[in-house]
C-alpha cells in the first residue's frame, strides 16, 4: 500500500474537520459537528465511491470508461421507474419496491456497461469516445422518458408524478428492534451510531464493496487476470487468459457498480428524478479514481476527501458568522467547493508519488 | 468499421429524440375588438402542476367569470418551444397574453416587441427595463420569508431552526434567505439560525440539486435544528423531503406544497407563498381597463394553511402570524430586507 498517499489524504481529511471544529466549536459541541460530518462525509462519498470503484474495474482491465456519470444518471431513472410502477401498478409493498427498483438499477448500470463492451472491446472504437455515446444517450433517454411518461400530452401517469414509495430506510431504523428507544444501540457510543447506524443500505454496501473490491482485484486468480489484462493483453492471451472474456466481464461489473451508485440518487437520498440530477459526480469519480492510484481504497479515500469538503462547504455556511475575520475568505462557499479540485490537480503533478494508470489502459486489444 | 459508423449514428439519434411539441388549441374569433381573449403560455409541465402553471390559470379562469373573457391555454412541452406557443396566441388576435415562469422572460419580451397589440403578464419575470406592453408579475419573497420564519422561530422546540436555499446571487433567493432570518430574528432575537446556500455550484446546477439539499438538511437536524425552510426549486424540494424524513418540520417555497410533494405531508408546516392567482387577476382586470402597467407589478406574499399540521399549532401562534400578515400587509412592518445581496454578504441571516 501507498502509505504516503493515505497518509496525505488522511491529513486533509482532519485538517477540514479540525477547521470547522475550530470555527463552530463555540456554537455547537465538537462531537456533534464531527459525528455530523462524518455522516455528511459518508453518505455525500457513496456515489462517488461506487463511481470510483465502476472506473477501477474497468480500467484495471485495460477499458478507459468516461460513460460512469451516464451509466449513474440511467440507472437512478430505471431504479426509481421501477420502484414507482412496483408500487402503483403492481401494487408492491413500498419496502419491496424499493429493493425491486435498486436491483433495476444495477441492472440498468450493467446493461449500459454491455454496450460500452460493446462498442470498445468487439468494435474497438475509440473509448472515449464511447464513453461519451453513454453519455449523450443517458441524458437522452432519461430527458425524453421523463418527459413522455409523466409530462406529455396522454402520458402514462397523466401528467401527475406518481408518488414515489418513499426511501430505503437507515440502518438504525433496520436494527430498531435490538435499540430499544432512541437511547442507543447495543450500548455503541453516540459518534459511532450518528456515523455508521444512521447511514442508509447504499452507502453501507459501498463501503463493504470496497473490502471486497480490494480482495477481489488483489487475492484472486480473477483479480490477477484482470490487472494482467490491463497491463500487458498480449502476455496474458499467450498464457491462454481470454482477454475479451475479462474485459467484458468487469466492465459489465463497473456498470453495475455505478448502477448501485445511480440508485442512491432517486431511491436512498430523495424519492424524485430530476433530469441531469448526477451533476457531474460520475466524473468527479473519474477524478477520485486517479487520486486513489486505480487502487479500490485509494479510491474510497478521495472520495472520503470529496465528501468532507462537501461537508466543510455546508458546515462553515451554518458558522458564518463565527468566522475570524483573518479567515473572511472562507465566507465563500465556492472557494471551499475548489478545493478538492485543488487537491487532485496537486496529485498528478506528483508531489505526493506518482500515479500509474494501468499500462494497457485504454487500448484496444487486436489478436 | 461501416457497421460501426451506422451503430454510433443510431444511438446519436436515439439520444437526441425530442417529442414533438404541443398542438395549437385554436380559440374563437378573439381578433374581433369587442371579444377579450387572453392565453397562457405555461412553463414546461402541465396546466393542472398544482404550481405556478396551476395558480395562473386559475387567475385567468377568474376573468373568464368576472369580466367575460374567452380563455385558452398552452401547456409547453419543450422550451425550445416558449415562442413558438407565444406567437400561436398573437397571431389569433389574443388581447392578453399570460406566460408563467422566469424561463419565458426571454420570450416574453421579445413577443412584446413583435406584437405592439398585445399585453404580456410574464408571472415571475422581473423587468429590469420597462417594455412597452409586458408587466412582470413579481413578489415580496422577503415578507414571504418573514412570515415563516416568524412561524419557525414560534413552532420550534429547539431554538434552532435551519433553511437551505439556492444560490444567494439570484435576487429572490436572497430575499426568502434574508426575510426568514428576519421574520425569525423579530420573534426571539436570539434565535439560531443555520442558512446554508448553494452557491458553490453554477446556476445550472443550484436549484436542481435534491440529493445536495437532503443531505444539508439532515447536517442541519443532526446540529439540533427542528425546523428546515427550503427555498430553492428542486434543491429546497430535497431540504424539504430529507427533514421530514429525519423526523424535522419542513416549510416549502413558492406554492402551497402540500400538494407538490405529497412524500412531505406529514411534516410540512407551512409554505412561503407568492399569490399569483390575485395578481394574474388583476392584472387582466387593468389590461381590460386600459390601465395596464408596463414594467413590474408587485403581487402579495402569504403562508401557506398547516394541513395535516394544524392540531399542533397553537392558537395563539395562529394569532400571531395573522397579526403579522396583516402588518406586512398595510405596511405598518417592514422587513428592511436589500433589494439583492449586499457587496459584504451582510445581512439578516450574517449580521
Amino acid at each position: 500500500m501507498d502509505w504516503r498517499r493515505f497518509s496525505f489524504i488522511g491529513f486533509i481529511i482532519v485538517f477540514l474537520f479540525t477547521v470547522v471544529v475550530l470555527i463552530g466549536g463555540s456554537r455547537v459541541s465538537p462531537t456533534i459537528i464531527i459525528s455530523s460530518m462524518l455522516t455528511t462525509t459518508i453518505a455525500v462519498a457513496t456515489p462517488l465511491t461506487l463511481g470510483a470503484l465502476s472506473g477501477v474495474f474497468c480500467e484495471r482491465a485495460g477499458v478507459v470508461n468516461i460513460g460512469i456519470e451516464g451509466m449513474m444518471l440511467a440507472a437512478a431513472f430505471f431504479g426509481w421507474l421501477t420502484a414507482i410502477y412496483m408500487n402503483t401498478v403492481f401494487k408492491f409493498d413500498p419496502n419491496l419496491s424499493l429493493w425491486t427498483g435498486v436491483l433495476a438499477a444495477i441492472l440498468t448500470g450493467g446493461l449500459f456497461a454491455l454496450l460500452h463492451a460493446w462498442l470498445s472491446i468487439t468494435f474497438k472504437v475509440d473509448q472515449i469516445i464511447g464513453g461519451t455515446v453513454i453519455n449523450i444517450l443517458a441524458v437522452g433517454i432519461t430527458g425524453f422518458l421523463n418527459r413522455q411518461m409523466f409530462f406529455g400530452e396522454g402520458s402514462i401517469f397523466g401528467g401527475n408524478v406518481p408518488h414515489a414509495p418513499g426511501l430505503l430506510p437507515s440502518l438504525s431504523k433496520w436494527l430498531a428492534p435490538l435499540c430499544g428507544g432512541p437511547e442507543g444501540c447495543l450500548g455503541l457510543p453516540g459518534l459511532i451510531q450518528g456515523t455508521f447506524l444512521d447511514q442508509k443500505p447504499v452507502a453501507l454496501a459501498a463501503i463493504a464493496l470496497v473490502l471486497v473490491s480490494h480482495y477481489v482485484l488483489f487475492n484472486t486468480r480473477w483479480g490477477l487476470r484482470t490487472r494482467a489484462v490491463g497491463e500487458h493483453p498480449k502476455a496474458a492471451d499467450t498464457v491462454g487468459i481470454n482477454v475479451y472474456r475479462i474485459r467484458y466481464v468487469n466492465v459489465i461489473i463497473g456498470g453495475m457498480l455505478a448502477g448501485l451508485g445511480g440508485a442512491y440518487f432517486t431511491i436512498e437520498s430523495v424519492p424524485s428524478f430530476e433530469p441531469l440530477m448526477t451533476n457531474g459526480r460520475g466524473f468527479i469519480s473519474l477524478a477520485a479514481m486517479i487520486f486513489g492510484n486505480w487502487t479500490p481504497f485509494g479510491a474510497w479515500a478521495a472520495a472520503l476527501v470529496f465528501g468532507a469538503s462537501q461537508a466543510l462547504q455546508i458546515n462553515l455556511q451554518f458558522f458564518r458568522d463565527a468566522i475570524p475575520p483573518q479567515w473572511a475568505f472562507l465566507q465563500h462557499a465556492y472557494i471551499v467547493g475548489l478545493a478538492p479540485y485543488v487537491l487532485t490537480m496537486l496529485i498528478l503533478t506528483g508531489i505526493i508519488g506518482k500515479t500509474i494508470p494501468p499500462a494497457a489502459d485504454g487500448q484496444p486489444y487486436e489478436k | 468499421m461501416k457497421k460501426l459508423y451506422a451503430v454510433l449514428v443510431a444511438l446519436l439519434v436515439a439520444a437526441m429524440l425530442l417529442p414533438a411539441c404541443a398542438p395549437a388549441q385554436t380559440g374563437p374569433e378573439c381578433a374581433k375588438p369587442e371579444v377579450f381573449c387572453v392565453g397562457v403560455v405555461t412553463d414546461v409541465g402541465k396546466i393542472d402542476d398544482k404550481s405556478f402553471n396551476q395558480s395562473a390559470w386559475e387567475g385567468v379562469k377568474l376573468a373568464e367569470k368576472e369580466l367575460g373573457a374567452k380563455v385558452q391555454y398552452i401547456e409547453t412541452t419543450d422550451a425550445k418551444d416558449y415562442d413558438k406557443n407565444i406567437a400561436t396566441f398573437a397571431d389569433e388576435g389574443y388581447d392578453v397574453i399570460v406566460t408563467v415562469g422566469f424561463a419565458l422572460g426571454e420570450a416574453t419580451v421579445a413577443a412584446a416587441k413583435k406584437y405592439p397589440n398585445t399585453k404580456f403578464i410574464g408571472v415571475d419575470q422581473f423587468q429590469a427595463e420597462v417594455t412597452p406592453g409586458v408587466a412582470g408579475l413579481i413578489f415580496p419573497e422577503d415578507q414571504a420569508g418573514f412570515l415563516v420564519g416568524a412561524l419557525a422561530a414560534q413552532m420550534t422546540k429547539t431554538g434552532k431552526i435551519g433553511g437551505v436555499f439556492g444560490t444567494d446571487v439570484v435576487p429572490p433567493v436572497w430575499r426568502f434567505g434574508e426575510g426568514y432570518c428576519a421574520g425569525a430574528k423579530y420573534i426571539n432575537p436570539n434565535i439560531e439560525l443555520f442558512i446554508v446556500y448553494h452557491s458553490d455550484v453554477g446556476f445550472d446546477k443550484t436549484f436542481t440539486d435534491p440529493e445536495w439539499g437532503s443531505a444539508t438538511a439532515k447536517s442541519m437536524i443532526e446540529k439540533g435544528a427542528d425546523i428546515i425552510f427550503g427555498g430553492g426549486g428542486k434543491t429546497g424540494n430535497g431540504a424539504v423531503i430529507g427533514a421530514v424524513e429525519a423526523g424535522a418540520l419542513a416549510i416549502g417555497v413558492d406554492t402551497d406544497q402540500y400538494y407538490t410533494l405529497p412524500e412531505a405531508q406529514k411534516g410540512l408546516l407551512s409554505s412561503a407563498m407568492k399569490l399569483i392567482t390575485p395578481g394574474v387577476f388583476d392584472l387582466i382586470k387593468a389590461a381590460k381597463e386600459g390601465k395596464f402597467p408596463d414594467g413590474n407589478y408587485v403581487g402579495k406574499a402569504a403562508y401557506a394553511p398547516y394541513h395535516d399540521l394544524d392540531s399542533q399549532v397553537p392558537a395563539e401562534v395562529k394569532a400571531k402570524m395573522e397579526e403579522i400578515n396583516k402588518a406586512l400587509l398595510d405596511g405598518t412592518l417592514k422587513t428592511n430586507v436589500t433589494p439583492a445581496k449586499t457587496e459584504d454578504g451582510k445581512g439578516f441571516c450574517t449580521p
